[in-house]
């Protein structure tokens, strides 16, 4: 079938379409980073073109820690959208001193808790329609051994 | 700033409609406009339009031309539609206030109407991730119920709000919404059925939650001799704040079960109308969630940081309590047909405080608080008066 950008739920990553692919092919390496402001120095998260605090667009690509601990985390059990399956773990992670959004991957819902430490574990999700493939951030926890 | 009064109010059937988002339109105003036999559609000078995705439910964009045509409404000062999320309806409302303060417009609908059902249920909940950031929150399969889970949450931890207090929220506007007829639901619950009812998100269970509904809800605003013209009871917008935190998870505050843009929103809007929360007779506030609702008394003022887990075990926000909290039935009994909610909230307070509210009627109701939010770091908050 044609593609369709409006039922397609994953970022087009690549260059082609998207001036943060450098944040998706180190990620397919396994490095989670973010932008530096090459103004002021400041890091963001997520990623960024543009500086609020002094309006600069210049941008410098800097790796965070490959492992976070749990900030805060719900359970989703039922009305996932279309494509994503129950249960589902969606989590806060702080990673360097960042909050980051994410899913946590093979963990056990019961056993998930505040404060669990969890490490980088990207999730390959559908190709772009031109073949490209795509990466999001997950986590998994740091103590469960399995590791993609 | 010249005084602007609600002068009519009409809303539909909230539900799964068996409707087109145009046959939605026509009935919202059609209902508005009974409201007001003396005004006829060409009466009007403007028209705005809350709506957030008729592009997906609808494949429509240009909606607020679409909506003046079938009301035959000639829009000569003010035409546009707003789209913020959940709080596209109220944030519809505070155009149409400014341009008619401003002397801009004189005689103003403002329309919120959405269809969210969909043939498939699958795609209607994929709709609703349209609201959170696709690159960063969206493309994990987030939509709302997580977020407001987290809140829940860390709510309990800190204040050791209970399963129990989440759910009376539910039961109180599951029984409101039973004396509405354009509820969404129309049969009440009980504590047992809440708790029994499936886990969504941990710890929000359906009947915690609003549902996937349809509907439609329009308002005429009026500068002050038009209003007095039209009805010997106008209804006054007294305050009205906004305010933001943030629109991603991760740029709110650390602690989710504290929103401060909520109470900011609040602040400007108490001290334009030179009022405090106490003054509140009956506020409908933005519960798509139970914890929402009990966040919201907190951060309105209704009871202190923490407290409001035993605000609504003690009743204090139901009829013979401090404030009545979503006569109307909320968004948990109404459903939450997007950019209708805020507007179906503006027709409650109309309704509530010129004394017509019917078998929902909050006792020699004076003052009443309106809040929509679009997430938890979003909030409008408006304030009404006879």
């Amino acid at each position: 079938m044609t593609y369709f950008r409006a039922v397609d739920p994953y970022p087009l990553e690549s260059a082609d379409h998207n001036k943060l692919a450098e944040f998706y092919r180190r990620l397919a390496e396994g490095r989670l980073s973010t932008t530096r402001c090459a103004g002021c120095g400041r890091t963001s998260w997520p990623p960024r073109g543009f500086c609020p605090e002094c309006v600069s667009d210049g941008v410098e690509w800097v790796d965070l820690p490959s492992e976070g601990t749990v900030h805060a985390f719900t359970v989703q059990d039922a009305g996932l959208p279309a494509g994503f399956a129950s249960p589902r773990v969606f989590a806060i992670v702080k990673v360097g001193g960042h909050r980051v959004f994410s899913v946590l991957l093979d963990a056990d819902p019961a056993r998930v808790s505040v404060g669990q430490r969890v490490r980088l574990r990207p999730l390959r999700v559908d190709d772009e329609p031109k073949g490209a493939p795509r990466w999001l951030p997950a986590f998994t926890p740091a103590d469960d051994g399995a590791r993609a | 700033m010249k005084p602007v009064a609600l002068v009519g109010a009409g809303v539909t059937k909230f539900g799964v409609r068996k409707a087109t988002y145009r046959d939605l339109i026509w009935e919202a105003g059609k209902a508005c406009f009974d409201s007001v036999p003396a005004l006829k559609p060409r009466d009007l000078d403007g028209l705005v339009v809350g709506s957030v995705m008729p592009e997906r439910t609808a494949f429509q964009s240009h909606v607020a031309s679409l909506a003046a045509e079938a009301l035959g409404i000639r829009p000569s000062t003010l035409s546009a539609r707003t789209e913020h999320m959940c709080a596209s309806g109220t944030v519809g409302i505070r155009y149409a206030y400014a341009f008619i303060a401003a002397g801009l417009a004189d005689l103003v609908m403002v329309l919120g109407v959405e269809t969210l059902n969909q043939p498939s249920g699958d795609e209607a909940i994929l709709n609703m991730g349209t609201g959170v950031d696709r690159e960063w929150e969206a493309a994990f399969g987030l939509t709302a119920p997580p977020c407001f889970a987290l809140a829940a949450q860390r709510h309990m931890a800190e204040y050791g709000t209970t399963e129990e207090q989440l759910a009376l929220v539910g039961v109180k506007n599951h029984n409101h919404a039973a004396k509405n007829p354009n509820a969404h639901f129309n049969k009440g619950a009980t504590v047992d059925q809440v708790l029994g009812s499936r886990m969504i998100s941990t710890p929000l269970r359906l009947f915690m939650c609003s549902p996937i509904t349809d509907g439609a809800a329009a308002i005429i605003l009026a500068g002050e001799e038009r209003a007095r013209e039209l009805t010997d009871a106008p209804v006054w917008i007294r305050g009205t704040g906004q305010a933001l935190d943030g629109f991603q998870l991760t740029s709110l505050d650390e602690d989710y079960a504290r929103w401060p843009a909520l109470a900011r929103a609040a602040q400007s809007a108490y001290r334009m109308a030179g009022i405090g929360a106490r003054d509140v007779d009956l506020a409908e506030v933005h519960d798509c969630f139970s914890i929402a609702e009990l966040i919201a008394y907190e951060e309105l003022g209704f009871c202190a940081k923490g407290e409001a887990g035993a605000f609504v075990a003690a009743g204090r926000s139901d009829y013979g309590g401090d404030v009545v909290v979503n006569p109307r039935g909320g968004l948990i009994g109404c459903g939450h047909p997007l950019g209708a909610t805020g507007v179906a909230q503006a027709a409650e307070v109309y309704a509530q405080l010129r004394g017509e509210a019917g078998a929902r009627q909050v006792p020699d109701a004076a003052i009443g608080l309106t809040h929509n939010n679009s997430g938890m770091g979003e909030h409008v908050v408006m304030i009404y008066g006879r």
